[in-house]
């Protein structure tokens, strides 16, 4: 009888175990072409919603505060710097997030793909270091004094950030195929040859 | 599918002067429990798709061309906008606070941070235009504007 029941609790106890790893999903494997996707993914949303020269320009256009400035009161300025100041924090949050999940897959790839330069990767990895650097003294400035606060140091995370987004861009251009061809230009290709 | 944007542009849009105008008829287009856009006019011309597809497109065009405005441009079509539904200013002003009806305006896929961005800059062009208008008219006991 002891024997029956101590079978049943190690029996339940194997199911308990199987049933966790089964919930624990598919674990995501080192350079698997997931990742490869999540990279080109986050890289366009860094090149084409958080970079572009006119999101950036509107944000900490100085232009909407001298307006603001000269025809609105005193308590309508608080709220336009309260809400630019919220806005540029979550753009500079943004930006470091995707870098961050940026260096991370590019990490990831590092170890699994020849194809990559090791020497791109290391300037790689010195410009992620620098832009994730700038950007949280960005954030923290944005914080302490306003959207208006530091546009030197601005300038420097959009460049730095296009310059990672430029080199991070060619370490994955091995994923880029080249565009399929109609068949007719294919076909005149290979009688040329 | 160019043609009919052009179609709406030519026949439809061009009627509004404002862009905040165009922008919330555009949206008012949208069928919001599967967002598609629908316009009778357009679809008798062409397809139901291809109109469909026309409105998301000016509708894109008109997001960004309002996205580009200056508060100051912003303001300024707040005031077209009033002057062409003929609704009393402390009304738009009310239902705008309290519904923000340009928070649904927004094109589907827009990155979040832009369409957040032109949010909060209708908001404060929405209190800047309020600002005006007070230092405007003189003020009543029995005035309109609310606080």
């Amino acid at each position: 009888m002891i024997g029956l029941i101590l079978s049943l609790f190690v029996g339940v106890g194997l199911l308990a175990i199987l049933v966790l790893l089964a919930r624990r999903g598919n674990p995501r494997v080192e350079g698997s072409a997931q990742q490869l996707v999540e990279a080109r993914q986050t890289l366009d949303m860094v090149q084409l919603g958080l970079l572009p020269r006119d999101l950036v320009e509107r944000i900490f256009a100085t232009q909407d505060l001298e307006y603001v400035t000269r025809v609105a009161p005193a308590e309508v300025q608080r709220a336009f710097l309260r809400e630019r100041k919220r806005i540029a924090i979550a753009w500079v949050e943004r930006l470091r997030g995707s870098f961050v999940k940026l260096m991370r897959l590019h990490r990831a790839q590092a170890r699994v793909y020849p194809q990559l330069s090791l020497r791109k990767e290391i300037g790689l990895g010195i410009n992620f270091v620098a832009l994730l650097a700038t950007c949280g003294a960005l954030q923290v400035a944005f914080r302490l004094r306003g959207p208006y606060a530091a546009p030197r140091m601005l300038e420097t995370a959009t460049a730095a950030a296009a310059r990672v987004c430029m080199i991070s861009e060619e370490s994955l251009a091995f994923l880029k195929t080249e565009p399929l061809r109609p068949l007719e230009d294919r076909a005149r290709g290979s009688e040329a040859v | 599918m160019q043609t009919a944007a052009d179609d709406l542009r030519r026949r439809t849009l061009s009627q509004m002067p404002g862009a905040l105008e165009r922008l919330i008829y555009l949206a008012s287009t949208r069928d919001y429990n599967n967002g598609l856009y629908y316009h009778d006019g357009l679809a008798s011309r062409f397809s139901e798709i291809v109109a469909c597809q026309a409105l998301a497109d000016c509708h894109r065009e008109v997001f960004h061309e309002l996205f580009e405005c200056s508060l100051e441009d912003l303001v300024r079509q707040l005031d077209f906008y009033v002057e062409s539904t003929r609704t009393a200013p402390g009304d738009l002003i009310a239902a705008w606070r309290n519904l923000e009806p340009y928070r649904v305006a927004v094109p589907a896929a827009t990155d979040p941070l832009a369409s957040d961005f032109l949010c909060s800059n209708i908001k404060i062009a929405l209190a800047v235009w309020e600002s005006r208008l007070d230092a405007r008219l003189p003020r009543k006991p029995d005035a309109w504007l609310p606080r």
